[in-house]
């Protein structure tokens, strides 16, 4: 006995294997071949019949994915590309070029650095490349704010404190100390970076949610 | 039969123009294109959603998710303002190849 919702979910999987997208355009499909099959049934042919010709008449799976592949991505998701890339860089590439740079201990006033500050400096730089990242890779447990307007906002709000703190820690905190090369690396390290890595990463993380959750839905 | 090339080439003229008429979704636009050229234009059903899609993107036309009067969930298609320019272009351009085509014929028989 034939079944109908079977056939279609069958069907389903079969579009799915080929790639086309869930839910658009496998809904759009879907819902081409159940009108297809609901007139071609008024005009008295079984439903098997109907299900047979209608998926026909939709034409190879892989010659429609092939023509959706050819549609060019959207400007906003080729932004969201770019937007990707300039957060990766500035989370991998920036530290990198901060420990080939400036922790490189290579000869000069940099080499003065003891140890312990070494280990300091080391530490604050890993954990911006781990509060970025963070960021994204844990993108799922951020909340999720489908207005952009309201994500921008949000965004101001992380940076807005740690903003304050920078105008706050140059300001007050470093002219009152007389710290040496080794100690003010240290310090603006951690009073600098360290708080950027955290505002980098929660700001990337609450774009990711979103374009995620998005691109989920899109076509 | 009509060849594949001008079937392709048609797509979106003919998509614009019953657009223009007032929203619509693909089944209906395939229905309408097959009734009024009384079966000859045919598309593969399936290719005409990347066509919708591709003018979506490139924002000749709108779409919004609706339903139909049994409740089954539609995507509807409907006109946007470059769609009508776009329009407007395809039609001065075939009406063109129309009436060179027509003079070419004509003369061949005077």
């Amino acid at each position: 006995m034939f079944d109908l919702e079977q056939a279609i979910i069958a069907w389903r999987q079969q579009m799915l294997a080929a790639g086309i997208k869930s839910p658009v355009p496998l809904e759009e499909l879907e819902n081409h071949l159940r009108e297809e099959i609901e007139q071609q049934t008024k005009s008295g042919r079984s439903e098997a019949e109907a299900f047979e010709s209608a998926v026909q008449r939709l034409g190879q799976i892989e010659a429609v994915q092939g023509e959706f592949e050819k549609i060019p991505r959207t400007k906003d998701a080729l932004h969201w590309k770019f937007l990707e890339i300039t957060f990766g860089l500035f989370a991998s590439v920036f530290p990198w070029c901060l420990y080939r740079t400036v922790l490189h201990f290579k000869p000069g006033y940099l080499a003065d650095l003891t140890p312990g500050q070494q280990t300091s400096s080391v530490a604050a730089v890993a954990l911006f490349v781990l509060l970025a990242w963070s960021g994204r890779l844990g993108c799922k447990l951020l909340p999720l704010i489908r207005a952009k307007r309201t994500r921008d906002i949000a965004t101001v709000f992380c940076a807005a404190p740690v903003l304050l703190w920078w105008i706050i820690f140059m300001n007050c905190i470093v002219p009152r100390h007389d710290f040496d090369m080794g100690q003010l690396t240290v310090v603006i390290l951690w009073g600098f970076i360290t708080p950027a890595g955290a505002v980098l990463g929660l700001s990337w993380g609450i774009e990711a949610a979103a374009r995620n959750e998005s691109a989920a839905f899109a076509s | 039969m009509i060849r594949k090339e001008l079937v392709a080439a048609s797509a979106e003229p003919l998509i614009l123009s019953l657009l223009d008429r007032g929203e619509s979704y693909g089944y209906a636009i395939i229905q309408e294109v097959k009734a009024r050229s009384g079966g000859k234009l045919q598309w593969t059903d399936g290719m005409l959603y990347p066509v919708l899609h591709r003018m979506e993107q490139r924002g000749l036309i709108k779409a919004r998710w609706g339903e139909s009067d049994t409740g089954r969930k539609r995507k509807y298609y409907s006109l946007k303002k470059d769609g009508k320019q776009a329009m407007q272009k395809h039609h001065e351009q075939w009406s063109l190849v129309h009436k060179v085509l027509s003079g070419l014929r004509k003369e061949q028989y005077v």
